[in-house]
């Protein structure tokens, strides 16, 4: 019972704290930097849903935040439908794109489904390029102006700060927990981990596999798609790398891995992780640090070459990261402090 | 019906390097159960040491598949002992994962090392070509690099075949633990097997560095294509590997003439797709959940 006091009570500071930080905090670097947090936060969320919790390691996600943001980018660019209506126009085109790919993909199992979902990203990816009257192929849709957001005849926010970008990413990450949080307690939930467990053991005790499996893979798709939206109007650009890339399927997973999957805050912990240490290196905060303390010298070989290189490769990090991950802690951070609580407690008794 | 003899003598000896490339994967999955997410960027790396050799010592590309061979197969070895081994009782999706880290490292450490620059390794016979007849004409160093890959197939199928080291290979395969209990060092035909599948992509990104542009990305490219084959093939089966190769290196270049040159990674995954709906076990590969 204190316990759960202590928790809401923690939550709700929490939440305050995030509601009123732009109120203090100026810097739009500083805003930024919570953007992207926020946006990681719930691209691993809807991740989580598919992979931590039905069991289904999908690393073809970029399919349904390109979707996401190519649907939004396209119809406001093209049609001059405000985002906030294309954002519908998007989540439509994704579930469609998502039934159409889960009959295919979920008779396939284990390292089938792995491949299955990448292939499916990939013709996504290829499309985009090639549909150039559609998309623009391969040079993208660059969109910078967003018509101001209006109820009524009152302009609600004019996009010219980044604070309503905070606050709609903010929303994302409300809306991804609450949504995991549910199901993480419904019945739908409970479904998805037998799911996880034992595919043939939840078949025989009624189980609709497939069924379920198509559910996980909507909400997932769905909230990712939001995800995608969100970052085409927040960048005001798309192109097919940067939104249907393998790699972006890669990094959307790696958040789970790290962080822990089938977690509710996994995800959390992977993006407060990843986020501010990829923008360490692509800023070159590493090298001024080094720099710094005396390490590396600014001017010698060594320095020039940090500076110049190790902001393109961020990348390098997460491939790291991974590896240690998966030979020392498979089950991610939130496992491992898991592990780590549970002998503590062991050796107490 | 020039085009067409064209596209498919093309299709073929591009579908010989892919064949290659397929039986790495497959060699390395038979033996381990792993699926080699890296395998493309271990090609890259080949692409790359190629790409040092030619231009540090003028060693034409094709001369230093000898050395590059070796290499690699140190290299994949190396790969094995110190990763892929302890993940062997793990997770599907974490080997998997395993392997993506490792090719996020190679990839981007090449690029740390070379930059993202396309590097362009010009030999003299790059664009040369040789008139077969009937308006058909093939490229030197594709042609090159089909017969080299021919030779290094049928050494690689004598080798499994007929020596002790390679008949444990396949016990191995298929079955590791009645392989074990044989007396058969696996987790050292595990090494043999790995570092094998890496010198064949090594040697395959060798043979191609003439004609294809060296970028540290190439490599994604790579590690589709060769799944498509092995998926194709039968995972597991190194004569599914060799036909599917061939039968992707033909469906692409047939695509591209009479599809469009866009769209032919399109049909290849489609194909893929189709194959793992109606034919999961692949055209060789016997059915096993």
């Amino acid at each position: 019972m204190n316990k759960t006091i202590l928790k809401s009570a923690f939550g709700i500071l929490l939440l305050t704290g995030l509601l009123i930080i732009p109120r203090f905090v100026e810097s739009p670097y500083a805003l930024h930097m919570m953007i992207l947090l926020f946006l990681s936060v719930a691209q691993g969320q809807s991740w989580n849903i598919l992979g931590g919790y039905a069991g289904q390691h999908s690393v073809g996600h970029a399919a349904y935040f390109g979707v996401g943001a190519y649907t939004t980018m396209m119809l406001m660019h093209s049609k001059n439908i405000v985002p906030w209506v294309g954002v519908w126009a998007g989540i439509a085109a994704v579930i469609v794109v998502a039934l159409i790919i889960g009959s295919i993909c979920f008779r396939l199992r284990g390292p089938y489904f792995v491949l299955a979902s990448i292939a499916v990203a990939e013709i996504m990816r290829l499309s985009a390029i090639n549909l150039t009257t559609l998309t623009n192929g391969a040079e993208g849709i660059l969109a910078t102006e967003l018509p101001a957001f209006k109820l009524g005849a009152t302009v609600v926010t004019d996009f010219v700060t980044k604070v309503p970008f905070y606050y709609i990413g903010l929303f994302l990450v409300l809306l991804t927990i609450g949504v995991t949080y549910w199901v993480q307690h419904s019945k739908l939930g409970y479904f998805f981990q037998a799911i996880r467990e034992d595919q043939d053991a939840a078949h025989s005790l009624g189980i609709n596999i497939a069924l379920y499996k198509n559910i996980a893979l909507v909400i997932s798709a769905v909230l990712t798609s939001l995800a995608g939206s969100f970052y085409g109007i927040y960048v005001g650009f798309v192109d097919p790398p940067t939104v249907l890339g393998l790699d972006v399927s890669v990094q959307i997973m790696l958040i789970c891995i790290i962080g822990g999957m089938g977690t509710l805050w996994g995800p959390v912990l992977g993006s407060l992780i990843l986020v501010p240490l990829s923008e360490a290196l692509r800023s070159n905060m590493v090298t001024d640090l080094l720099v710094k303390i005396g390490i590396v010298n600014a001017d010698s070989k060594v320095g020039i070459f940090l500076k110049e290189n190790l902001s393109h490769a961020h990348v390098l990090l997460y491939g790291i990261l991974v590896v240690l991950v998966i030979l020392f802690m498979p089950d991610g951070l939130m496992g491992f402090v898991k592990k780590l609580a549970l002998r503590r407690k062991r050796e107490a008794v | 019906m020039a085009v067409f003899l064209q596209s498919l003598i093309s299709g073929i000896l591009i579908g010989g390097v892919y064949a290659l490339i397929g039986i790495g994967l497959t060699l390395i999955f038979g033996v381990m159960r792993v699926i080699n997410f890296a395998h493309g960027d271990i090609l890259m790396v080949g692409m790359y040491l190629t790409y040092m050799i030619f231009t540090l010592l003028g060693i034409d590309p094709f001369v230093s598949v000898l050395i590059t061979f070796p290499l690699m197969f140190l290299f994949g070895g190396f790969l094995q002992k110190v990763f892929i081994n302890r993940v062997l009782d793990a997770l599907a999706q974490n080997q998997i994962l395993l392997t993506i880290g490792l090719g996020l490292i190679m990839s981007n450490t090449v690029m740390l090392i070379f930059t993202s620059d396309y590097k362009i390794l010009s030999t003299s016979y790059s664009s040369a070509t040789i008139k077969v007849g009937g308006g058909v004409s093939v490229s030197t160093p594709l042609l090159i690099s089909f017969l080299i890959t021919a030779a290094i197939t049928a050494a690689l199928y004598w080798f499994l075949l007929k020596t002790d080291t390679g008949q444990a290979i396949r016990a191995t395969a298929q079955d590791r633990d009645a392989a074990q209990l044989m007396g058969i060092n696996v987790k050292r035909m595990s090494i043999i097997a790995f570092g094998l599948g890496s010198a064949l992509a090594g040697t395959a990104g060798a043979l191609i560095s003439p004609t294809y542009y060296i970028f540290p990305q190439v490599g994604s490219v790579f590690t589709l294509k060769a799944f498509v084959i092995t998926v194709l093939g039968g995972m597991g089966s190194v004569v599914g590997a060799t036909l599917g190769g061939v039968l992707i290196g033909i469906t692409e270049s047939m695509s591209a003439v009479y599809i469009s040159s866009g769209w032919k990674d399109v049909v290849v995954f489609v194909l893929f797709l189709l194959v793992l709906l109606f034919k999961p076990s692949g055209l060789m590969g016997k059915s096993r959940t």
